[in-house]
């Protein structure tokens, strides 16, 4: 009976022991702390697209009343 | 440097939704997404009035300040834009617009609605400019090509105003000035008196 409860104990300290290393390896890899990155989209993606082409010229003309008046 | 901005003339919209057609054709709009579309309040009553509204492209954006993934970003001339590559369809960004301007592709089980849709102010997004893979994901861009967006190039009353922001406000102000009275916006009166004086 002695034996049995001694055989029984070791077994399941042997399993949280073993539990107990690998959860803590698996939590030590999956929370060091690494530096959060936000979406940088460049340069060249956020530069100026807009550009006074004559065809931007005309709207805001035919937009305003006529010059002169 | 310019900062592109819209401005809808409310007494001259006259509900035609020619601007929310036009969007709709340019980009190749899916069903279901108004990129843009016509308000109208007292419908049908003395003092009626449309506006049209979409993304306002706001100086310091909610959606983007919401944005759990951050696929928002500005460019250098005020335009807000996103990367569909990086939205996760959350919603977020629709509870946080005043002007309700994020549009979702579907709803589906589970609140899958798909990756977010916005007026890009014809300026596309992250993609090589004026590609395939560019218009599939964002439309046209058109500010690439020295265009402005269509629905104000479109508008028949000229009520729509999109461009640099100094220069379309020049434009308003002179038609403000012109026709001697304001919008009739809320709070007008109460900034500019009855009448305009300048």
């Amino acid at each position: 009976m002695q034996d049995e409860r001694q055989s029984a104990l070791s077994r399941r300290n042997f399993l949280r022991a073993f539990g107990g290393a690998s959860t803590a390896a698996v939590a030590t890899a999956a929370f060091v702390p690494t530096e959060a990155h936000a979406y940088d989209p460049g340069e060249e993606e956020t530069r100026a697209r807009y550009q006074e082409t004559d065809h931007v010229k005309t709207f805001y003309r035919v937009n305003g009343y006529p010059k002169g008046k | 440097m310019a900062r592109m901005k819209f401005l809808c003339d409310a007494d001259r919209c006259i509900e035609c939704n020619a601007c929310v057609t036009a969007c709709k054709n340019e980009h190749d709009v899916p069903w279901g997404i108004n990129r843009r579309r016509v308000v109208t309040i007292n419908d049908g009553k003395p003092g009626e009035r449309s506006v049209s509204m979409a993304c306002m492209h706001c100086t310091d954006a909610p959606c983007a300040a919401v944005c759990p993934v951050d696929c928002f970003y500005t460019t250098a001339d005020a335009v807000v834009l996103h990367s569909k590559d990086l939205c996760i369809g959350c919603g977020y960004c629709f509870y946080a617009c005043p002007f309700g301007a994020p549009q979702y592709p579907r709803v589906a089980n589970f609140g899958s609605r798909g990756k977010m849709d916005k007026c890009t102010f014809c300026a596309a997004g992250p993609e090589a400019d004026s590609t395939e893979a560019e218009y599939a994901k964002y439309g046209a861009n058109r500010l690439a090509e020295g265009k402005l967006p269509l629905c104000a190039e479109m508008c028949s009353t000229k009520s729509l105003l999109a461009g640099d922001g100094e220069i379309i406000a020049a434009i308003y102000k002179e038609r403000v000035t012109q026709r001697g009275y304001g919008s009739g916006a809320w709070g007008w009166q109460t900034a500019y008196r009855e009448t305009v004086e300048v």
